[in-house]
């Protein structure tokens, strides 16, 4: 146990503030040590408590330490326990002062209560003094033997306690063999439950050293233990239950009689009143039958039941646990839960997160016999006064629509949300549409005469803008007014925050533009002027890219920006096959909620490391540099070890076909390499380039701007830096603190990259990008704060940077820290050219 | 591994530490900080019950004005962990005599240190169970303050029968009646479309049990359900007897049920614990009877006024009647002025929750009392804002029936001394969640 809270947040008047108490409090137990008058356990009971509630309130009583351990002399185990609560919060803190509590310890090992035998024990253990590991051993080895079930299933758990402290002493100890020999012939099952636990743990963490534990491991989930489990598995707890139903998981049967006879064995375990157990049970049937594709479906229909009722009875949390490991089985089996799609109707007053995982439930289980309900369902939770769950059940609905056939019904519904004349109802609808009209473009029809009516206005979230946007562009033919309103948003250009609508608007002014060039015109012209004009990256390089292909040739324009599209059959799904496997295999766990395999999450290279952090101040590390981007690696790479070659193909396919499709829609990079593919085909092919004498009138008049040139910058001297450098925080802090400065400088920001300083990472990529690293980042506008570090190509000379950036002035103070002194200016020269880049390039 | 909680934190709703158990050395100790700043102060509160935080994953619950807080920093599993605390909540509650909450944790804080270590080592939880822990956790809570004697020496054994075979139950009882009392509660659940249409329904049933009974009876209970009468009368060769038989879609049982048995000849037979326990549970769908019917008719005349009429219909039994009958309906948040005519009970208008109350302390069956309201609003500004209609709540409790039909049919009691024993059986239905759109 370690200290509890530092500080009470607002202590209130009544309570003691600390010092003039604990003083008292050490006179008034000084006094008592030594009394044996009668009644003196009653009023130590008293002072002990005051102690622990000092404690649990978190004023610092470590200085009553001695006269605590002079008052454990009793016989009262009220006392005896509340001393040992105490000695084992304050012992980390004190190693030296626990010396004083290992002789009261030891003695009460040996005590002839099995009781207070086994408090002691476990007490002992609690210390967590490194140096007092010597003096666990006699204890333990004594405690494994005691003849009391209590005493041993204490010191069961001390071992592991003791391998933590210290892995050695344990296995020199001989322990972990003892424990076998117990987890095997005890007669108590709480100590085969905890010398299991104790051993899975030793011999998993040990396997990797040792070809031994690992071997030990493995005989774990041999035959004979896990059979000998099994028999006896109704004696155990329930919670020993689920571990050793964990353990039955692991364990491969040799044929499937085997599979049989352990699903025959456990199958009362479903009835059992433990969900957990129950979840346990299910997960040990799943992956037993996982080869045998029909057994898994039955053991489908079997564990049914108890799953719909786990999620209808229990504490919110539960059902929410519960429903997440539904949502992963119904993924892999609609067929299973279609019939009982009423089980997943939203309560009134059921939290919000459950809510959501029913609704995901719902689109699940959505198929054709059952559609009708569901949807009819879904929409009376649109008028749900739970904003972000009315949403959700309108996605829900657009989800079925697109998984569905038959939708007639539901693109009525869908139009009547629009119709609904609530905003947050409207934005969402109009995703919906717009979705719908990428896989049924027959239903434009219906859908445009709906969309029509609604005022731009009216809409302002920028997902629902971009869709109606895109809307007025591809069908602007159908709409009357589309020109128009498009002119009155381009108007408004300056106003529109999301650069992705900009985006959009830039591309339905193209569209527009080809199909009614004269009324779409000045808008076009003002569209690309402010486009141009505009500080966003992407934004700018669209018109630009615009302006230019238009006045190369405007047919060939209009190939590249609304060529003639196909329907989208299946959207791309977000998580590979191969994940979700994984997910599978990890059934009954975090992984299941969290929708990521666990090593995406428990992983240490994963982890954003907490107490560096808290080290440097109030500064992140910089994730984009040394966290994000190894997952990201690792994910890419699973999935093409993992992925099949016919799968492979589907997915490529399936990408082609949807960034041919969203050219002029989202104009990701990968849609802008291939618009430039095209434009070189057509290009390369001039007889087809012919003008297109209509549209091509004064496109030179629209725009009477140069284009900006890049500012010069000066050119990086003669020293090379290593692309992949490598520095783990806690050397570069040791190194920060050592290096003398070696340069101090102020350099001054341009406005490009003021402009671009709106979030710590965008400076971190940049300067990546020039091998210049980030190792920890912070602050808010108008003051960042960056350390940066390089190291010399095929040296290992590191130079470290403290960059304080101030917006408002446009000026960063740069220190500098060099391994070698004598190219610190070289590369503070080299820092300054990739820093004065930052913005413009 | 199951479990392997890193820390177990009490918070109260301001985010105070009252208790907590560090288990491991795998988190740090700022670990409440993270919760703190990360869930707390921020409108994650509430939305998700599991959230992972630097490296660690936080499973919370909220019970009264309590948080409990689980840290874990490996894969766990999730439902162990809550069902853990719900366990460790119950538990606690059966110490400090039935409430768990911010006063009762600081009035025991000595007690629940203690606790902690009893139900969980090392992260992994140990025994949980209120009847096998009150054995040797002396301390009692502050329900009877300390006596300094009696309780300071464990019953001699106690730590025998910690995890004996029959790990929930000791020997040597003697009571000089012996009686035992089953309690079968159940709780309708529904869901009616506005066209009056049942969208969802479904009944979850408990038998609760109180024994007072001397030494190791073996219990046979027998139900009306249809395996178990099938099953019956194919053993005895011989016809099941007339009367209605019911379809279980599922069953728990307490682990003192000898499940072997249950699936083998379908009878429930067990060795009781002492005193109470949740004996089985069960969950029903098909032929429910649903003890009400309601009929609303809410009409907006206008921007400014409403009109609401609802009858209720009991459909149970003449002879039996309901009790703490409530039925809320709501009414727009700028509800002015509410006049009310009913005919049966009292109604009133509680803005605090934007309802109009309506209870009927007794209502007998087959009867369909009715209300009707005059709803005044006030006109606002935001026009066209339309109001939506949560649906309309129900509360009750009726005695002495079952929504499932559900009958103890006998209840056998079996003991080497061969005493007789007093057997009791109560009913009730109460509503779960009984809502009816409109």
């Amino acid at each position: 146990m370690a200290p509890p809270a530092q500080s009470q947040r607002s202590p209130s008047p009544s309570q003691p503030s600390g010092k003039s108490e604990v003083s008292d409090l050490k006179l008034q137990l000084r006094q008592l040590a030594g009394s044996r008058a009668p009644g003196v356990d009653d009023s130590k009971r008293e002072l002990f408590k005051k102690v622990i509630s000092y404690m649990t309130i978190g004023i610092d009583v470590s200085s009553l330490f001695g006269e605590m351990v002079m008052c454990s002399a009793t016989s009262d185990i009220v006392l005896k326990k509340m001393c040992y609560l105490y000695v084992g919060n304050y012992a980390k803190v004190n190693p030296d002062l626990a010396l004083l509590t290992i002789n009261f310890l030891q003695r009460d090992c040996r005590d002839e209560d099995p009781m207070i035998r086994g408090l002691a024990l476990r007490s002992l253990c609690s210390l967590r003094v490194a140096n007092l590991v010597e003096y666990l051993v006699g204890p333990l080895g004594s405690g494994l033997k005691d003849s009391n079930s209590y005493v041993r299933m204490v010191a069961v758990m001390g071992v592991l306690k003791l391998y933590h402290i210290s892995a050695s002493t344990c296995i020199d100890a001989d322990f972990p063999s003892i424990l076998k020999h117990l987890m095997l012939h005890d007669s108590d099952t709480q100590v085969v439950a905890n010398c299991l636990s104790a051993l899975q743990e030793i011999w998993s963490a040990e396997a990797s050293t040792s070809e031994e534990a690992s071997r030990e491991r493995e005989a774990l989930i041999s035959k004979p233990v896990i059979y000998y489990l099994l028999n006896r598995i109704k004696e155990f707890s329930e919670w020993a239950q689920c571990l050793v139903l964990e353990l039955v998981t692991k364990y491969v049967p040799s044929d499937s009689s085997e599979i049989f006879d352990i699903m025959n064995l456990l199958e009362d375990r479903l009835q059992h009143a433990n969900g957990a157990v129950v979840l346990a049970t299910i997960r040990v049937f799943l992956q037993l039958t996982l080869s045998m594709t029909d057994v898994h479906q039955q053991v489908y229909e079997r564990i049914k039941a108890p799953l719909l009722t786990l999620v209808s009875s229990g504490s919110p949390e539960q059902s929410y646990a519960v429903l997440s490991h539904l949502h992963l089985l119904v993924m892999r089996a609609p067929y299973v839960f279609s019939s009982d799609y009423k089980h997943f109707y939203c309560q009134y007053n059921e939290p919000s997160y459950v809510k959501r995982l029913k609704l995901e439930m719902l689109t699940a289980v959505a198929n054709e016999s059952n559609t009708y309900e569901i949807v009819t369902e879904l929409c009376e939770y649109a008028a749900n006064v739970d904003i972000p769950i009315a949403r959700e059940s309108i996605r829900a609905v657009g989800k079925i629509a697109l998984q569905q056939y038959d939708v007639n019904a539901i693109v009525d519904r869908l139009l009547q949300f629009l119709e609904m004349e609530k905003d947050y109802v409207t934005a969402e609808a109009l995703v919906l549409v717009k979705d719908l009209l990428r896989k049924y473009p027959q239903w434009s029809h219906d859908c445009i005469a709906v969309v029509g009516n609604i005022s731009s206005k009216n809409v302002q979230e920028p997902k629902a803008k971009a869709a109606l946007i895109w809307m007025l562009g591809e069908y602007s033919q159908d709409m009357q007014d589309a020109p128009y309103v498009l002119e009155s948003l381009v108007e408004n250009w300056d106003e529109e925050h999301s650069a992705e609508v900009r985006l959009h608007l830039l591309t339905a002014v193209m569209k527009c533009f080809f199909k009614r060039p004269p009324e779409t015109q000045s808008a076009l012209g003002a569209a690309l002027a402010a486009g141009i004009a505009d500080f966003h990256q992407d934004v700018h390089d669209r018109a630009l890219f615009y302006y230019r292909i238009l006045r190369y040739n405007v047919s060939v324009a209009e190939r590249v920006v609304n060529p003639p599209k196909q329907a989208v059959s299946v959207f791309a799904d977000t998580q590979s096959s191969e994940i979700k496997d994984r997910i599978f295999d990890e059934f009954n766990s975090l992984s299941v909620l969290y929708q990521k395999p666990s090593y995406m999450f428990t992983d240490k290279e994963h982890r954003v490391p907490l107490e560096f952090a808290d080290e440097l101040g109030n500064l992140s590390i910089g994730e984009a540099a040394n966290n994000v981007v190894p997952t990201q690696m690792v994910e890419e790479n699973d999935k093409d070890l993992l992925l099949t070659t016919s799968e492979k193909e589907e997915t490529k396919g399936s990408r082609n076909n949807g960034s041919a499709y969203t050219v002029p829609y989202d104009g990701s990079s990968t849609s802008v390499f291939a618009s430039q593919a095209q434009i070189e085909s057509a290009v390369s092919n001039p007889t087809l380039a012919g003008h297109s004498p209509q549209a091509s009138f004064a496109i030179d008049d629209l725009l009477g701007l140069g284009i900006p040139a890049t500012p010069a910058v000066p050119s990086p001297p003669q020293l090379k830096l290593n692309t992949k450098a490598a520095l783990d925080p806690s050397t570069f802090q040791q190194k920060w603190r050592q290096l003398p400065v070696a340069l101090s400088q102020e350099i001054s920001v341009n406005p490009q990259g003021v402009a671009a300083l709106t979030a710590p990472q965008a400076l971190l990529r940049h300067m990546q990008s020039h091998s210049i690293h980030c190792i920890a980042s912070g602050g808010q506008s108008p003051n960042f704060k960056f350390f940066f570090f390089a190291q010399k190509f095929e040296e290992s000379s590191n130079y470290l940077v403290e960059c304080v950036i101030n917006t408002s002035s446009a000026k960063a103070q740069v220190k500098i820290k060099a391994d070698d002194q004598n190219t610190s200016q070289d590369f503070s020269t080299l820092f300054e050219s990739a820093f004065s880049k930052f913005g413009t390039s | 591994m199951p479990v392997a909680a890193s820390a177990i934190y009490f918070l109260n709703l301001r985010g105070d530490v009252l208790i907590n158990r560090l288990y491991r050395d795998d988190v740090g100790g700022n670990m409440v900080d993270a919760f703190r700043m990360h869930i707390m102060q921020t409108k994650e509160l509430g939305t998700c019950p599991v959230r992972q935080i630097g490296g660690c994953s936080f499973f919370y619950m909220r019970i009264s004005n309590v948080y409990i807080v689980i840290v874990v920093s490996s894969n766990a599993n999730v439902a162990c962990a809550f069902k853990f605390v719900v366990e460790a909540v119950s538990m606690f509650k059966s110490y400090f005599g039935g409430a768990f909450d911010e006063d009762a944790i600081r009035n025991n804080f000595v007690l629940i240190y203690e606790l902690l270590d009893e139900i969980m080592d090392f992260g992994y939880p140990q025994n949980l169970s209120p009847e096998i822990l009150k054995l040797y956790i002396t301390q009692e809570g502050v329900r009877s303050p300390f006596s300094s004697k009696a309780s300071d020496k464990p019953i001699p054994n106690a730590t025998l029968q910690v995890t004996g075979a029959v790990g929930w139950r000791r020997e040597g009882l003697v009571y000089k009646k012996n009686e035992v009392f089953l309690d079968i509660v159940e709780s309708v659940n529904l869901l009616m479309s506005s066209k009056g249409s049942v969208l969802r329904c479904d009944v979850t049933g408990k038998i609760l049990m109180k024994c007072f009974l001397s030494g190791m009876p073996d219990l046979k209970l027998g139900l009306n359900d249809k395996i178990g009468l099938e099953k019956e009368s194919q053993m005895k060769s011989r016809p099941a007897k007339s009367g209605k038989t019911i379809e279980l879609d599922d069953v728990t049982f307490h682990q003192c049920v000898n499940l072997t048995r249950f699936n083998s000849e379908k009878t429930v037979s067990f060795v009781p614990p002492d005193g109470e326990f949740e004996l089985m549970k069960y969950r029903i769908t098909e032929g429910v009877n649903l003890p009400f019917r309601v009929l609303p008719t809410i009409k907006e005349l206008g921007r400014t006024r409403m009109e609401v009429n609802v009858k209720v219909k009991s459909v149970f039994g003449a002879k039996m009647f309901a009790l703490g009958v409530v039925v809320k309906i709501p009414v727009p948040k700028q509800t002015a002025k509410t006049s009310f005519q009913v005919t049966s009970g009292r109604a009133k208008y509680n803005a605090a929750i934007d309802c109009l109350v309506w209870k009927i302390r007794k209502f007998p069956g087959q009867t369909e009392p009715t209300l009707s309201a005059e709803v005044e609003l006030i006109s606002t500004m935001a026009e066209k804002k339309s109001w939506t209609k949560p649906p309309i709540q129900m509360e009750f409790q009726v005695p002495m029936f079952t929504a499932s039909g559900l009958r103890v049919r006998f209840l056998k009691v079996w003991e080497k001394s061969g005493y007789n024993t007093v057997e009791w059986v109560r009913y009730i239905t109460k509503a779960g969640s009984y809502e009816i759109r409109c």
